[in-house]
């Protein structure tokens, strides 16, 4: 996907993220955008890696800072956490100019911001992670899967990763 | 009476610039004197910016040396027993175990000292067209570690290194990204890689403004690093590299230098369109226009042998490479036409992209060049450490980082031949090229 279409889709998530209360830092974009293109086939085309606070894309971190810097996002700093990023001006005429992209994936923005834009970044971390971890390990059991987030992610019980792995679960077979 | 027998000295240092001594020991100096690490001895730390800043031709040995000394320096601060607090302690299990700490603090040397061994000729110089797909210098520097020289200098030191380990923290997981990070990887690998308090970007700030004879890249180095801390992240339990409160002026310092000397000297724009000059002439040069990818065919290439190449090609006409290889001997650069700005980039993002198709189609693709440059990695959010032991995020302290640009850099260069017949056109024709150039939809796919 081209640089101009994919910011336009990347601000339009940012919008939507806000409009559904979501603080919408640097880590809530990267939740948005894995699960974009992890659950929803969203072809934004950037590169995950397992990393603090679940998967993370570095080329995306790149991505949204090309943004501020060409006006198309803002950092508002609120304390005590990492700055919002918000939509500015210049990125609602980047919008208007994408209408038929918006209309082809505007609704899966639509999914991941209803069912993730009010969850909190330990949240995303859980989910995001139990989504990496279930594409990873298909053909492993339930309960195997809990203990690979587990292992993964010390300072989530088991217990509640086998709780975020069916969720998951359930979200990755309601958008098949 | 012979004399009485010395003892074989194990500590050994080098006088420095910037930290005035470096100090090794002998298992260190093997991997100094390594091919790998000597071959740095012929790579300019900032390529062809000697013409610009003729002062400007330290190499990258010495700041190999010197990040080895930053990152130690990092690495005692932050295990320091008063530093760590309980829950970074559990968090970081490591931290406490007096043996792997020592491990790693080995390890974390001898990566910081071959973070930079992969680089090639000239350093950064365009490696996306002069290498072959899915290689860059962080992976020749991986296959370098891994080699069978250096293999068995890990082998021989005390402890053993697993060249694994020492790969993760001199690459780190941008660009390991089939390698998976415990945090305590992670935190290291920052010490040498990381964005905002990286080793690496420590040093060259000191080092490249000391020997380009600027000030922009000076800060206080000695209090910043005193105030580096590992601290919980304000979202997450999983900590990061961030300063305590009393650091935040001295990291304020350190990104002001950075911005600054990337405006000033890392992006001045004569460098850029030499070191596209010096892309021109090796696309031509090299057989099949790319640099070897095995180990023995990448420590035989150093700057040496391509200036020495493009020197004699700019003699002789009928050489590969000729004319580019003129441009950069004879300082026969091209001349900048077009810079970003913000008018411009208010009417239309991509003007730049707009001006140099509009100009290569009425004068030839030969006469122009475009190059842009949007600084990678993180803004300016960190964790600082609060009176009370948690953490806030730097940007909602500091008013200051708020307000230190990005860098952010565009040009589209003509060559000096054409220059004034361009810009009498472009002169009249600009405000058009900008409209009729915006973003349309069906041209993204």
């Amino acid at each position: 996907m081209k640089r101009f279409k994919q910011d336009a889709l990347l601000a339009e998530t940012a919008f939507r993220l806000r409009a559904r209360g979501s603080w919408c830092g640097e880590t809530h974009m990267q939740k948005a955008v894995y699960f974009l293109q992890q659950l929803r086939n969203v072809p934004l085309g950037f590169t995950f890696v397992l990393y603090k606070h679940g998967p993370f894309s570095f080329d995306l971190r790149d991505e949204l800072n090309a943004m501020v810097a060409d006006g198309f996002l803002e950092l508002r700093p609120q304390w005590p956490y990492g700055p919002s990023l918000l939509p500015t001006a210049v990125s609602e005429e980047l919008r208007r100019s994408f209408p038929k992209t918006l209309g082809e994936y505007g609704h899966h923005i639509d999914f991941v911001s209803e069912e993730f834009g009010n969850k909190n970044v330990n949240e995303l971390e859980k989910l995001a992670t139990a989504l990496y971890v279930y594409s990873e390990c298909a053909h492993d059991s339930p309960r195997e899967r809990a203990r690979v987030l587990h292992q993964l992610k010390p300072h989530i019980p088991v217990q509640d990763a086998y709780e975020a792995l069916k969720h998951v679960g359930q979200l990755a077979e309601a958008s098949a | 009476m012979s004399k009485p027998s010395r003892a074989p000295k194990h500590d050994h240092e080098v006088r420095d610039p910037v930290h005035v001594f470096i100090h090794f020991d002998s298992d260190e100096r093997k991997v100094i004197d390594s091919r790998p690490l000597q071959r740095l001895r012929h790579i300019h730390q900032l390529a062809l910016t000697y013409l610009i800043y003729p002062s400007a031709t330290h190499k990258r040995f010495e700041h190999s040396l010197g990040v080895m000394e930053v990152a130690s320096k990092i690495f005692d601060v932050v295990t320091r027993e008063q530093n760590i607090s309980e829950d970074v302690k559990k968090a970081l299990p490591e931290i406490a175990q007096p043996k792997k700490l020592m491990y790693w603090r080995s390890a974390l040397r001898m990566a910081a000292l071959c973070h930079d061994t992969g680089h090639l000729p000239f350093s950064h110089a365009a490696e996306e067209k002069l290498l072959p797909v899915r290689w860059d210098h962080e992976r020749l520097t991986r296959e370098l570690i891994l080699s069978d020289e250096m293999a068995s200098i890990w082998r021989g030191m005390t402890p053993p290194l697993r060249a694994e380990d020492i790969v993760k923290l001199a690459i780190g997981p941008r660009k390991a990204s089939d390698l998976t990070f415990s945090n305590w990887e992670a935190i290291l690998s920052e010490i040498i890689v990381g964005d905002t308090f990286g080793a690496d970007r420590i040093d060259y700030l000191l080092r490249d403004s000391h020997h380009a004879g600027v000030s922009y890249g000076r800060f206080d180095h000695h209090r910043l690093l005193e105030t580096l801390r590992i601290v919980p992240s304000p979202t997450s339990v999983e900590p990061a590299l961030g300063a305590e409160l009393g650091g935040i002026q001295s990291a304020e310092a350190l990104l002001i230098a950075r911005y600054l000397i990337y405006s000033q000297v890392y992006l001045h724009r004569v460098r850029r369109i030499y070191d596209i000059h010096l892309c021109d002439f090796l696309s031509e040069w090299l057989d099949c226009g790319k640099f070897a990818t095995d180990v023995p065919g990448h420590l035989a290439m150093t700057d040496n042998e391509v200036t020495t190449a493009f020197q004699a090609a700019a003699l002789d006409s009928s050489k590969t490479g000729h004319v580019a290889a003129r441009r950069l001997a004879f300082r026969e650069h091209f001349k900048v036409l077009y810079e970003r700005n913000p008018e411009n980039l208010s009417r239309n993002p991509r003007s730049g992209t707009a001006i140099f198709q509009a100009c290569k189609e009425k004068f030839g693709a030969d006469s122009f060049r475009h190059d842009s440059y949007i600084q990678k990695g993180a803004a300016y959010d960190f964790p600082v450490l609060w009176t009370d032991g948690s953490s806030v995020s730097s940007l909602a302290l500091s008013k200051t980082l708020g307000a230190i640009p990005l860098v952010a850099i565009e040009y589209v260069f003509v060559c000096r031949e054409k220059q004034h017949e361009v810009e009498k056109w472009l002169g009249e024709n600009k405000a058009t090229i900008i409209e009729k150039g915006k973003v349309v939809e069906d041209e993204e796919i």
